[in-house]
Order: structure tokens, then sequence, then C-alpha cells
């Protein structure tokens, strides 16, 4: 993993032939307008001829075994970038009352529908890009190995919707900012469906704090391929909450990469409860000394879903500390995937790792795949990890029932007890309610 | 109140229960006796209805009504208790939200009027608060970091808030020092009543010191051997049940 070296570093060409099979894919970035900032057009091209030679990943690829985007292919995806049509007044209200609101609907920032606290600024990707505002080249290029991330390529290749969000330096924000990326898409059984890639970034100043509360949600078939970046720089502290809950027809990949100076704090969480086919990834990069950055999330899957998380923290320096919580519950035919990994460089001394993932599955035919990773080479490290899968506890079941608990009341407290356990991670209480409330409402909706 | 006839059950494809006959009146105390193996525990969870316990022979009547085709909960809400010997941790559920899950869906099947949270906290309270509980305890995962004492005294307050016509007390004196003992047995004593039946399982005759049986039967390889009053439970005490068994065993 290459995590801190950026494409444009690379400078690479791919060689040989580009795959016929990837090119229909970028067909839709010739269409795109060249914007002023020469970076943006650098890094579509780079990312194109990225995905022209790798193509989608498939199950014969290092960390795709058990995503397979095989059903991607039941569609043809397109990209517009025309501005799209909706009614703002169907949009989904905010989930807290007094929290400032960035909207973007398929991926284009809604400037109009935007409300921010004071001390927090947000424009459009093309727009920061136009008035050159501070770091947004270097954190926006900085996206890894793309030949290995073949959807942060084809993110690339179309590089223009999106916005970057920033706190000054010194700020405390006490609201949230909640981050709602809706996405329209086409009629289930429709050929044609819309592609949509948007990059974000959240930029915190020196010493700075920020609670973002993102959504992602939508109706019918789209693809959203998003890449979201969050820059910390020193001793800021930012909490990052995430909902999916994209359409069930829709196909979400998200890849969320962290970058934190010295002395930074971040405690991410996210539920996955939408989607047909979906992959969060997240690469907490810990670059200097004294971070903490943590990860939790739960799932919520039945039906045919297949839902994928996909975690590195990589050490680079100094007593850094890294954590990542994950349960979740998977019914029907569903299934779940986690691969974790810890990745503590020579010189991350003083290094203090975790990982955990649990899975309750509540049908035979639900699946779950867990891949655990360490991989370190600092001698003075404290790293571990833990991985189960299994079934609701008889007995645990027997004890409610025999309390006079219906069967089907007994199994939901078995599920929330068994996920209250990481939402208790959720530092945020009226977030974490909002997560009960969004496990509650699962499980109501299953007995429908 | 309870009439057990002929009661025959399998676990795991062996018979463990081979013939129990046994008649529960209201208001009684019925203490069962015997050694490890002989099957108290598998009548308890037949009574109650765990999944993998299969009645192949008899019959049991609760209430007028046929206990062994009822699911767990329904034996429940007609007023069976079992208080657990194991009592099982429940982590991310408090007490409290288990007692009112509980306690409502009883008061539900019996067509009662659910309880409004203001008249639950009000009694929930006051149950503690004669069982001797700690209220901070009620806000914890249920069971979870208690101590053997505190988890069988969990149970005897779930007792006290459901009320039920009869309640099994599974070796609830195992693990239990003397003082802890005596809290549970005032708990029990205390719900004592007219209309209120126990069954008393225990493999010493220590509890029955501070529950005083009415009737005390012996069990041993799956059936009673022998039926009795108070003094059956002394006189086992001093003798073991080698002469149940066919061989000796230490007291």
């Amino acid at each position: 993993m290459t995590g801190a070296t950026t494409a444009k570093d690379e400078g690479f060409m791919q060689q040989g032939e580009p795959l016929a099979a990837a090119l229909p894919w970028l067909e839709d970035a010739r269409a795109l307008e060249k914007p002023a900032a020469g970076w943006v057009n650098a890094l579509r091209e780079t990312g194109a001829d990225s995905f022209a030679h790798t193509g989608l990943p498939t199950p014969r690829w290092e960390g795709w075994q058990y995503t397979n985007l095989r059903p991607l292919a039941k569609h043809k995806f397109h990209y517009d970038p025309a501005p799209v049509n909706f009614d703002a007044a169907a949009l989904p209200a905010p989930l807290l009352a007094d929290a400032g609101r960035v909207v973007l609907v398929n991926g284009q920032y809604q400037e109009k529908l935007s409300t921010l606290p004071e001390g927090v600024e947000a424009a459009s990707l093309m727009e920061a890009a136009a008035q050159k505002w501070p770091g947004i080249e270097d954190q926006l290029v900085r996206v890894g190995d793309l030949a290995q991330t073949p959807l942060t390529a084809l993110n690339s290749a179309y590089l223009k919707d999106g916005f970057v969000l920033r706190v000054a330096k010194g700020r405390d924000i006490e609201q949230p900012v909640e981050v709602l990326y809706y996405n329209i898409g086409a009629e289930k059984d429709a050929q044609a469906a819309p592609a949509i890639y948007p990059r974000a970034l959240y930029q915190l100043g020196e010493n700075s704090g920020l609670t973002i509360i993102e959504r992602h949600m939508g109706q019918g078939v789209y693809l959203a391929n998003s890449y979201i970046a969050a820059a910390q720089d020193s001793a800021s502290r930012l909490r990052f909450y995430r909902f999916m809950a994209e359409s069930g027809d829709a196909f979400h990949f998200s890849n969320t990469a962290l970058q934190q100076e010295k002395n930074g704090y971040f405690e991410g969480f996210s539920s996955a409860t939408g989607g047909a086919v979906a992959r969060q990834e997240f690469r907490l990069l810990l670059i200097d000394t004294l971070n903490s950055a943590s990860i939790g999330g739960i799932y919520l899957l039945d039906g045919q879903q297949s839902h994928d998380f996909t975690i590195l923290a990589d050490h680079f320096e100094e007593g850094g500390k890294s954590a990542q919580h994950f349960k979740g519950v998977i019914d029907d035919q569903a299934r779940a995937v986690f691969q974790g990994k810890i990745h503590v460089r020579r010189s991350a001394q003083k290094t203090d790792g975790y990982q955990s993932h649990h899975a309750l599955l509540l049908s035979a035919a639900a699946e779950a795949s867990a891949k655990p990773e360490l991989e370190i080479y600092a001698d003075d490290v404290k790293c571990s990890h833990g991985a189960t899968s299994g079934f609701l506890d008889p007995v645990a079941l027997f004890y409610l029932r025999s309390r006079g608990i219906p069967v089907d009341d007994a199994k939901d407290m078995l599920v929330e007890s068994f996920l209250n356990e990481n939402l208790e991670k959720v530092s945020c209480e009226p977030v974490r309610d909002l997560y009960r409330a969004q496990v509650s409402a699962w499980l109501a909706g299953r007995r429908k | 109140m309870l009439e057990i006839k002929n009661l025959h059950a399998r676990v795991d494809g062996k018979e463990v229960l081979k013939g129990i006959d046994l008649t529960i009146e209201p208001g009684k105390v019925h203490a069962i006796m015997g050694p490890n193996g002989s099957g108290k525990s598998t009548l308890s969870y037949v009574l109650a209805g765990r999944e993998g316990y299969e009645v192949t022979q008899g019959t049991a009547t609760f209430m007028g009504e046929n206990l062994l085709e009822l699911d767990p909960e329904h034996r429940a809400a007609l007023g069976l208790f079992l208080a657990f010997q194991y009592p099982v941790e429940i982590p991310g559920v408090t007490t409290t939200t288990f007692m009112k899950t509980a306690l409502n869906a009883i008061r539900k099947k019996r067509g009662e009027k659910e309880l409004d949270p203001a008249s639950f906290l009000k009694l929930q309270k006051q149950k503690t608060a004669e069982i001797g509980m700690e209220p901070e305890m009620l806000k914890r995962g249920v069971n979870v970091g208690f101590s053997g004492g505190e988890k069988k005294r969990n149970e005897v307050l779930q007792l006290a808030m459901l009320q039920p016509k009869l309640a099994v007390l599974d070796e609830t004196d195992s693990g239990l020092d003397i003082d802890a003992l005596k809290v549970v047995a005032d708990g029990v004593n205390a719900l004592r009543a007219e209309d209120r039946s126990f069954l008393v399982i225990t493999h010493y005759q220590r509890l029955l010191e501070y529950i005083k049986p009415d009737v005390v039967h012996v069990l041993a390889d799956g059936k009673i051997r022998k039926t009795g009053g108070p003094e059956l439970a002394l006189e086992l005490e001093e003798k073991g049940y080698a002469e149940y068994t066919g061989q000796e065993e230490a007291a």
C-alpha cells in the first residue's frame, strides 16, 4: 500500500493496450469541459488512463475476493454533467433540527440549499479549485495507487462534482453539519442509469473541531462512486458519522481517506443499511506523531444485499492509536464483508492498534466473510484483533421468552443488545440515538 | 395448579425423565431434592418449555391448560416463572428495559392494560427496595458484571415484578454465600401467598432452612422416589442420596 504517495508523484503511464471492457465506462468523460485548474485536468487524465488499463476489479483481485461487481453489468451507467432536475421540497428533512446542512444531488453541490454555521465555509469543487483554496490540490490528488483502486481511478476520470468544506484555524464548531448526498436514479428495470462521481474534501484547520453527519440516500438505480477526503491539520478534532442508506437497487462505492497531521483526533462511525452492492472503504493515514483515529460501524443487511467494509489504519510515526470496531446483522441471503488492516511502519513505535469484527447471522443462508490483517514493522507496538460470527444465543432467547417476551420481540432485543455495544462508541449522543432509531426501524421493517 | 402425570423426556436422545408424577396445590411450597444428574434441572426446563427438551410421554396441566403445547412466553403469561440456575447476561439492554418489556408483554397477553412508564418505574422502585437491590444496577445491562448473588437477587426481582402463579426455583442456592442465600429466601418468602405456589429445586437442605417447604420429594434417576414432609429434607442431609442411587455419595 502506498498510502501517502500521490498519483502525480508516480507520474506513471500504464503500459500495454487499454482493456476493451473498461472503455465504455470512460466514454462520457470526454464530454467534460476543461476547467481552469491544470491539476484537475491532469488528475482526470491519470484516472482515465489507469482505469483504461485495469477495468473494474474482479474476484481474482487482492481485496476483491468477496465483493463481486458483476451485478453492475445489468445496467449501462452514464455520467451527465448537466444540472440535475429535482424537487427540493421532496428531499429528506434534516436529521437534527439545529444542524448546518450541505446538499448534493447526484453529486452536484446545491449552494442554495446549504446553510453553514459560522466558521465553516463551503464551495463546489470546481469553484474552490478556481479560487485556488489553499491545500486542496495536494489533498485531492493524494489518492493512493490508482492501479489498486480502479473505482477511485474512475471517480478521478470524472473529477468535477462534489465540494470542499473548510473550518478555520482554531474554530471549534459545536453545531454538527449534515451532508446529504441524495441520488436520483433510473427506474428499477431500466437499462440506462446514472453514474455519480462526487469528490468531497473536509479541511480542518489547526486546532479546529467539527462534527459531520453524512447521509447517502436515493431512489431507483444508480451508481454512486465517491471519493471523500478529510485533511486534519495539527491538533484538530473531527467526528465523522455516516448513514449509508442508499436505494436498495443502487450501487455504492465510497473511498474515504483521512490524513492526520500531529495530535489529531478522529472518531468515525458508519451504518450500512442500503444498496444492492456496496463497499465503504476507509483509509486512515496517521502520518505524524500522537494521532488517534477510530472507526466503527454497524451493518443491517437482508434480501440479496452485499456490503463490504474495507479498512486500513496506517501508522507512520510514533505514539499513534487506532481502533476499528465493526458489528453487523445479516438476514436472508445477504452477505457482509469485513477486511481490516493495521499497518505499522518501522518508525511508528508505541503504536496501539485494535480491530474487531463480529457478525450475527439471522438466517442459515446469510454469509459473513472477514479478513483481518496486521502488518507490523516496528518492534514496540501493541496490536490485537478479534473476529467472530454466529447465530443468536438460544439460551438468551429462551431466557427472554421465559419472562413472557414474545419470540420476535426477544430476537429484536438480542439484536439490539448485540449492536448497542458498538453504538456506545459514538460519543455524540443525538447521533447515537439516530443510529439506535435506525436499528429499531430496520427491525420493525423486517416484521412486515 | 400444576399436575404432572407420567412425564418422560429426552435430552440429546437420552431419556432423563422416566415417569414423573407430581401435583402442586395453590399456596404450597414443594421442594425437589436429588443428586446431580437425577433430572432436576431437566424437569424445570421441560416445564418452562426450553428447546431441545423432548417430551416423549405423559402430560403436564397448568392452570387447566396443556402446558406442553405452549410456547415459553405463553407459559409465562399463564403464570409460570423459572428462576434460572445460571441467569443469562444481556449486554446493552438495561434491566429496566427488560423488565418493562416482559411485564407489559405478560399484561398484554392476559388482556390487561400495559403500564405507562411512570407507573412502571414506581412499581419497579418499590420492588427493588423490598429486595434490597441497588437501583443503580437497573441501569446496567441485564446481569452484566453482576456477582453470583446479585444475579440471583435479580431473578427474585423479576419474580416479584411478574407475580407468577407458580415459581420454579432451579438451584437458586448454588454459588451463594449464606448472606446472599438469606436475601434470596427473604425475597421468596415475602411472595408466598394463598394463590401462589413454589417448586424449589435443590441439591442441599440448606436453602430449605430458609424457605420452609410443605412437601419434599426425592428425585433420582428420572423418577420421584419418595415424598414426605420437611423432615425428609433433614433425613437426606444426614444420610445423603445413597439409598436412592445405589451408590455412596459425599454430601
